[in-house]
């Protein structure tokens, strides 16, 4: 087994492969941000019109 | 082993403006982290970001826990002394995050169940006690595990800066981890995922800048052939005994389970995805980050060693007379490395790319011990509920605390071993036993609290895989040795692989000689059922 050939397609074929994951993810993540805080903040605005029992329950 | 390699001719490229950019950049994010304590309202909020973490956020937030300083630090290691042999670890664990994305296995019902901590899941499965109990246990070595990391942070600056005086270091490692403390206990969750994502950006495209230049400035041919003339075939072949052998990597592919799987820090961002097909995308596509975290610091370890060894006067300091790493230098190794040939602003920006690395392990670290603290040990043993008040303050307490003691324990007390053995062997105290609890009590209806016990309690001769444990437990053990004729330490990764056979024989007899009495296994799975998403 030519365990350098094996080695050396491995390391290449990795780098690429993280190098697509990160353009994606890159991308993907910033519009999953935008939402998380959208969410965060409806929550919050929720909570606040809630009373106070119910936001114990609901944590 | 301070060496002060200016006066030998090796100045560090490492200049004014790297420092720059790193403290520019350690403010920046910091400021952001306070930011957002603003949309904290609730503990589920603080502890896994209101479970509304989508695939992509989730997957930087992962990579960017799992991707820190200590891995690129132990690993590049590992690659200084391993070679290329040692890649098959980082293919282990992406094979094995692989299966856990296709089949779901362990983190799908984990998902299911809505819990979040695996000590929560002891206690829905097998019952309060086991809960404190594995609460303690897990998070015993979770902060044993992270003694170190700041040691290993304070080598890396030194490496990179050429820093000198250890006063200087204590300080500058002091004020990042305060910084740390600062942004945890006030954004939680929120904050540490907002931040693993600018850390993954950063870490990710510079990382492969850095392998890119690698590459350009050795040469491939000459770093295969560098290694070919230092090591052989066992440079390559991991099955080559005079490497890594059979044994180092059939306990590697457990370990690449345990960290993806097992592991409270990965395991937490299981529970914070939205759904569980969310969870199943997650680790699929985080198998490549899990892979590259291991990966890329192998062959930096690499280029360290192929750029020490084509050197004289480095050889000499770095390498023993037949070739083989000096194991208190080899850490240094690759910030030494990086120092040499990365340039001036470059450096800094890799720097502070790692110094976030270094942070965002903390910062999830932290939170994820604490959380177990507070919501494993702590709370069940008050009869009435916690408030979500009171648990955040007991969160944020113990925040702080671990840190305190990981300040003590990482900078004033001497690590007198490698840090790879203290790495596995913290961490094995917990996740032998807690991959019994995880997939018996998740797949086989018959498992019981006994059984479950005797689990945990078995993750504990782990610590036999410590060569002084070794040394003190010598009447025990010498007979063993000779009578499978080993010659000096019995292999960690034979300890490893053996307390895990026991681990698993334990759960099965325990289970089947002494039965629970109540059956636990048809209530989880009905809140399973009433909570499931999917």
């Amino acid at each position: 087994m030519d365990w350098i050939k094996i080695w050396t397609f491995f390391f290449f074929l990795s780098l690429a492969l993280f190098a697509c994951l990160s353009i994606v993810v890159t991308i993907g993540g910033f519009f999953n941000i935008r939402s998380l805080f959208k969410d965060l903040s409806a929550a919050r605005q929720k909570a606040e019109h809630m009373p106070a029992g119910d936001i114990q329950k609901k944590s | 082993m301070d060496i002060d390699f200016t006066s030998l001719g090796f100045e560090t490229n490492f200049s004014a403006l790297d420092w720059c950019i790193v403290i520019g950049y350690l403010i920046a994010i910091v400021s952001i982290g306070v930011y957002i304590r603003k949309y904290i309202a609730s503990a589920t909020d603080f502890m896994v970001a209101g479970r509304s973490l989508k695939t992509f956020l989730a997957i930087a937030t992962m990579i960017g826990t799992e991707l820190g300083l200590v891995t690129v630090m132990y690993s590049s290691q590992k690659g200084f002394t391993g070679g290329f042999a040692a890649f098959h670890i980082a293919f282990a664990a992406a094979i094995v995050t692989l299966f856990v994305g296709i089949s779901g296995f362990i983190v799908v019902p984990l998902r299911r169940l809505k819990v979040m901590t695996i000590p929560e899941f002891y206690e829905v499965r097998f019952g309060r006690d086991i809960r404190i109990l594995g609460g303690t246990i897990l998070a015993l070595s979770g902060i044993l595990n992270m003694g170190m990391f700041l040691k290993a942070g304070s080598l890396f600056v030194t490496g990179v800066t050429g820093m000198t005086s250890e006063f200087h270091l204590k300080i500058v490692m002091t004020v990042l981890l305060c910084m740390v403390l600062l942004y945890t206990t006030l954004g939680g969750m929120v904050s540490v995922a907002i931040l693993d994502y600018i850390q993954f950006v950063v870490l990710s495209f510079s990382l492969l800048f850095a392998s890119v230049m690698s590459i350009r400035y050795l040469g491939w041919a000459n770093i295969v052939d560098t290694v070919t003339r230092e090591m052989g075939q066992s440079g390559f072949n991991p099955f080559d005994e005079k490497g890594f052998g059979w044994s180092y990597v059939l306990w590697m592919f457990f370990m690449g389970l345990v960290s993806c799987a097992v592991w409270q820090t990965a395991v937490i961002r299981a529970c914070s995805a939205k759904s569980t097909s969310i969870v199943k995308r997650i680790y699929m596509l985080s198998s490549v980050g899990f892979l590259i975290r291991f990966l890329i610091p192998y062959f930096f370890g690499i280029c360290a060693l192929v750029f020490i060894a084509n050197n004289q006067t480095l050889r000499g300091i770095f390498l023993s007379a037949d070739g083989k790493a000096n194991s208190d230098l080899s850490l240094t190794a690759m910030p030494f490395y990086m120092s040499q040939i990365l340039p001036a602003g470059f450096i800094g920006i890799i720097s502070a790319g790692m110094l976030a690395a270094f942070m965002s392990t903390h910062d999830s670290y932290l939170l994820c011990w604490s959380s177990v603290l507070t919501q494993d040990v702590v709370a069940p043993w008050f009869k009435k509920d916690l408030s979500s008040k009171a648990r955040l303050l007991l969160t944020r307490i113990f925040i702080v605390a671990i840190g305190i003691f990981i300040l003590v324990w990482g900078l004033w007390y001497p690590l007198e071993q490698d840090l790879w053995d203290y790495m596995a062997i913290s961490g094995a105290i917990y996740s032998i036993g807690g991959f019994a609890l995880l997939a018996f009590g998740l797949y086989w209806k018959r498992a019981s609290r006994a059984g479950a016990y005797l689990a945990l309690l078995t993750g504990f001769l782990a610590l036999l895989g410590l060569s002084k444990v070794q040394q003190l437990c010598s009447p025990l053990l010498d007979p063993i040795k000779k009578h499978f004729e080993i010659e000096g330490d019995i292999p960690s990764a034979i300890i490893g692989l053996v307390v895990l056979a026991t681990a698993i024989v334990l759960m099965i007899v325990g289970s089947l000689l002494l039965p629970d009495k109540r059956e636990r296994a048809t209530l989880m799975k009905l809140r399973s059922n009433l909570d499931g998403l999917d």
